[in-house]
Formats: C-alpha cells, structure tokens, sequence
C-alpha cells in the first residue's frame, strides 16, 4: 500500500478562548520524514491532533491522498498510527503485552504479528525487555515501546508528536534511525518537535510559531529563504 | 462481528490485568464487601434491646415487684433501682438512663381493688431528645402494662391483649434479616459505580485514551470490554454477601436463587453503565469519585428503602424514588430472601432495573467521546 499524503487547508481551530491554528494551509507529500516546528505553544500538538481527526477544525479542511486519489477520513484513520507527546502506554503492561493489545486492536492475524513483532523487537534492541512493564522503561525505551505500537500495523501515515522530548542523544539519535527506517515508498512521517537540530533532519519543514504557518520547504530552502547560516537562528531573528 | 468481539475481548483482557494488578481496586473489591457486612449485619442493630431503664418502687408489695419483674423479663430493659427520687431527675438530666419509671404508693392496693375511677399509678419519664427511642420505650412499656394487667386480672380486663399480632415472614422483626438482604443493593451500588467511574477516567489522565481513540477502537468495544471484568467482580461480591448472609447470620432464603442471581446481574449492569457514564462525562478521577459516592451511596441509602420506608415518604418523594434502580433491587432482595414469590409480582421492579440498565449503556455509549475536544 502507498503512502498517504495529507492536505492542510485553511484550518482554524478555537479552543476556549485560544486560537491554537490560525488558517493553517500545508501539504504533507507522501513518503517524505515532514517536521512540524516551532517553540512551545506554537500550535503543533493541535495540529497533530487534527491530523489524527481527534480535533474538528474550527474552520477549514483536511484531505488524505495517496498516489490513486483521495482517500476518505475514515479509511485513513485506519491506516495512520499516531504516538501523543504525553505519557500514554499502561505503566502495568509489558511490552510484550503492549504489542497484543495492539494487535487485537488492529485485528492483525497472529502470523504476520510474530513477524512484525519480532521485527520490531529486533529493530528497537528490545527483544531483551519485552517481559518488563511500560512503567519500568527508561525515557527512550519508553518511546521506543510507543513506537512500536503505532508501527505493528505498519501505518501508511505516522505520526509523532513530540518523540524525543525527555529522551538521552543517544536514545533520541536510535529513534531517528528507527524512523527513517519506517519512513518511505510506503509510510509518511510527520513528527513535531522544538529541537532545531532535528528539524534539519526532515525533508520538509513546516514551521508554525503562535498558531500560524510562517512557512514549509526544505530545511536549506528555508536557510535561504530567511537568509541564516543556522536554521534555529530562523527564530532568533524573527 | 468477529472484529467487534476481538477488540472486546482484547480491552477486556486489559482490564482484567490492570484489576489484578493494582491493590486498591482488589482491596476495594474484595475487602470492603466485607467491612460492609460486618458493619451492617454485626455493628448496626435497629431492635431496641436492653435499654437502661432507672426504677424507683415507692409501692413496695408484691405487686409491684411482680409487675417489675414482667418488665424485665421482656428482655427490652435492664433495671436500675432508684434510692432517692431526687436521683430521677438527675439521672436524665445527665444521659444515664433514657427512662425512669416510678411506682407509687398504692400501686398494688389499686390493681387489686379493680376500680376504673382508682386506677394503679406508674409514671414513665423519658428523655424526649432520642424521640425515637422515647416513642419505642413508651410503645414497648404499653405492651407490657397491658399483659401485667391481664395477668392481675385474671385475663378479664385484658380483653384488647388478646388480640396478637402475628408477622409473616420474619415473625421476630429482626432488623438483620431486614438488613442483610438489602446490603447488596448498597455494595453494589458503591463499588459497581466507584469501580468504573475510575476506569474510563483513569485512561484520560494517564493520556492512554488518546492513543486508544487514535486506533480503529469504537466506543461500544471500549464500553463492553470494560463492563465484562467489572461485572465478573461485582458478581463474585455478591455471591460472597448471598454465603454470608446465610452462613454466618443465619437468614433464610425461601426465593428462586436463579431469579435474584438474574437480579443481580441487571442491577449490577446497570449500576457498572451509571459509573462509565460518570466516568466518560468527568474525565477527572477525582471528580468521578466524588459523583460516583453521590449518586451511588446516598439513593441506597436515603431513596431504596433500605433505612427509610417509601410509604413513610411525601407522595412526591415516593414517586422520585422510582428513579433510582436501588429501590426495586431491594423490593426484589429482600422478597425472595424472606418469601418464595415468583416472578410475577416482581415483574415491575425487574422492569424497573432493566430500564435503568439499558438507558445507561445507551448513555454511555453515546457520551463517550471519540475526539479529545475539550
């Protein structure tokens, strides 16, 4: 199955007394590692969760699309995994536990899950640890655990919100690697983060900064275009 | 189908774990069955029994001490004799007793002589800030001056006392075979809608609901899955208080055992959907505790029946009551505790719980949100 691509258009969304999106219009082509950027509260978990379709847009629209055409909200919700920024696996569960959860969640048959799960397992470096409890992880087995669930069903849209917050380098740098792992032909990344060094890591960036998309190319086309050698002095100079 | 019963299964498998894994919600379910029967069926004891009662005999005959002698055979008041009559006063002014009952001089002349316009003197104080207790002692001192009087008389002015009462199916009126069928209306109705007025809101707290809604899940799996374990619990409790109702107080069961398991698990369906319903509205534990206690505890308490009688309750209160699924679980625990009605005149209350349970699940299902919109 190809990747899903998503179409942002001119999404406003209230919440409370908050515009947290201001007329946001974006494109996430498919099979690309897309980055949402910007500093706190600048909108991106919001944006995140309209992506899932676990916020309306206030105003505007969102499309799924793969290279047949458009693909309806409800197909591509199946098909997306999604990783919230916040603690959310079952500190009581084991990994291993995790994953069959998943599993029936997903309705994968068990053959392809041993595969996918070994698979996974194999690619984390947490066959060791699938007998111990989510509560028990370190920060980057954590995430790397969050990881793992979104991917059992090999997701043809990924989304990761936030997932090197808390994370040691070398943790952050083995999820990198397990992310552009997944990413391609068949899967589309599009995580969030506040950490300039790994927007430059994307190949498409779209930066949003007090709830509006200030602009989205490459990270070097941006340099360019905002004329810096460093790309977090982008925000330094606004 | 196959799918629908995957995912139910699979969150009720998850379930299951996390009750088996976390102490507080074992203690809660299988110790606090307990503490409740013991503070019900041992601690709580509504038959007024052994009351003091302060006794100053100013007759002094045989009489006298033969009518003293049938109040304390009634087994419902502990003599103290009174010295002085000064004493009396002080003795209620003080608490110490919630009676004095004085004889006077003459008392046994008086019974003897049988005369309407003399009749025997006694005076029975009471302390009026217990009015309850006051109006027992008074309800139970006329019984036992009316069967004195019969007994002096020879049975000819004790007419009114051959009238007897007779009480179906718990002739002694003992409060605890009133109250221990009704404890698992109250057990139920605490720990059912505590139980998962946690669960669902425990998810949003924990951020879990987030990814759960992420995934292809429907609201009536995540709902079923978590009423199947809760409902296994809930049930076992039940079974527990049913053994110990008749084991360790003795109370008779004269009822279709099948049609009060089929009770309970109605009325445990529906008071399960009330706490997912609690649950899925607050989003907050806390919250959901505080509305879990309020909407679980105080109907089985005040609105069931279980302390106060419905007909004793304005008409408009009576009528209010037919709300809460507490009072007609309780019409049905305790009718086929002490009688071997079938189903048939139980058939309203059976109506009534089944409605209750249904509109919950409804409920639930429709306020469970499938966005994280605040």
């Amino acid at each position: 199955m190809p990747a899903l691509g998503v179409r942002v258009e001119g999404v406003t969304k209230r919440l409370g007394h908050t515009l947290a999106l201001q007329g946001v219009s974006t494109v996430f082509e498919p099979g690309r590692v897309h980055g949402i950027v910007g500093p706190n509260g600048a909108g991106k978990t919001t944006l995140m969760r309209v992506l899932t379709g676990l916020l309306k847009p206030t105003q505007g629209e969102v499309f799924y699309y793969d290279a047949q055409g458009d693909v309806s909200a409800a197909q591509a919700k199946g098909q997306t995994g999604y990783f919230p920024q916040e603690p959310s696996l079952y500190p009581d569960l084991s990994c291993r536990e995790h994953l069959e959860f998943f599993r029936d969640l997903y309705d994968l048959p068990s053959q392809a899950f041993e595969s996918r799960a070994k698979e996974l397992f194999d690619a984390t470096g947490m066959s060791a640890f699938s007998g111990r409890p989510a509560g028990k992880l370190s920060g980057g087995m954590y995430k790397k655990l969050g990881l793992m669930c979104v991917l059992l069903n090999r997701p043809r849209l990924l989304l990761l919100d936030e997932p090197t917050v808390g994370v040691d380098p070398v943790s952050r740098q083995e999820l990198w690697e397990l992310v552009y792992g997944f990413a391609g032909q068949e899967t589309t990344v599009v995580l969030s983060t506040s950490y300039m060094d790994e927007a430059q890591r994307c190949s498409k960036v779209h930066i949003l900064d007090g709830g509006v998309l200030k602009a989205a190319d490459t990270p070097q086309a941006l340099m360019r275009r905002f004329e810096v050698m460093q790309f977090a002095d982008i925000f330094l100079k606004k | 189908m196959k799918l629908f019963f995957r995912r139910v299964r699979s969150v009720a498998a998850k379930e299951y774990k996390h009750i088996l894994r976390d102490p507080f919600t074992l203690v809660v379910a299988l110790v606090l069955p307990l503490i409740f029967v013991g503070m019900f069926g041992f601690v709580i004891d509504l038959d007024y029994k052994h009351m003091r009662l302060y006794v100053r005999d100013n007759d002094q005959t045989s009489v006298s001490r033969r009518f003293l002698q049938e109040v304390s055979s009634s087994g419902y008041f502990d003599q103290t004799p009174l010295h002085s009559p000064a004493r009396a006063d002080e003795a209620l002014q003080k608490n110490n007793t919630p009676a004095v009952l004085i004889i006077k001089p003459g008392f046994g002349r008086r019974v003897k002589a049988l005369d309407p316009a003399d009749p025997a003197r006694a005076q029975l104080l009471t302390d009026g800030t217990d009015n309850v207790q006051a109006s027992i002692i008074q309800i139970y001192m006329r019984g036992i001056v009316q069967a004195a009087s019969s007994l002096f008389t020879g049975g000819a002015e004790g007419a009114s006392s051959l009238i007897r009462t007779r009480f179906l199916f718990n002739p002694e009126l003992s409060s605890r075979w009133f109250i221990v069928p009704a404890l698992s209306t109250v057990i139920i109705g605490l720990l059912a809608i505590m139980l998962t007025a946690l669960t669902v809101a425990k998810e949003w707290e924990n951020g879990s609901m987030e990814l759960l809604l992420s995934t292809p899940v429907r609201p009536a799996e995540i709902i079923l899955g978590k009423l199947i374990p809760y409902f296994c619990l809930s049930l076992f409790d039940v079974l527990v208080v049913f053994v110990l109702a008749l084991t360790v107080f003795g109370i008779p069961f004269e009822g279709s055992f099948l049609l009060y398991m089929l009770a309970c698990a109605v009325y445990v369906t529906g008071a399960l959907a009330l706490g997912l319903v609690i649950s899925v509205v607050t989003r907050q534990q806390q919250a959901a505790i505080q509305f879990a206690f309020a909407v679980g505890l105080l109907p089985s308490f005040i609105f069931s029946g279980f302390i106060f009688p419905i007909e004793n309750m304005p008409l408009f209160f009576q009528y209010f009551t037919a709300l809460f699924p507490q009072r007609w679980f309780l019409l049905i625990s305790r009718t086929l505790f002490l009688s071997d009605a079938g189903f048939a005149p139980l058939a309203p209350a059976f109506a009534g719980i089944g409605l209750f349970a249904c509109v919950m699940i409804i409920l639930a299902v429709f306020k469970f949100k499938t966005d994280v919109e605040p």
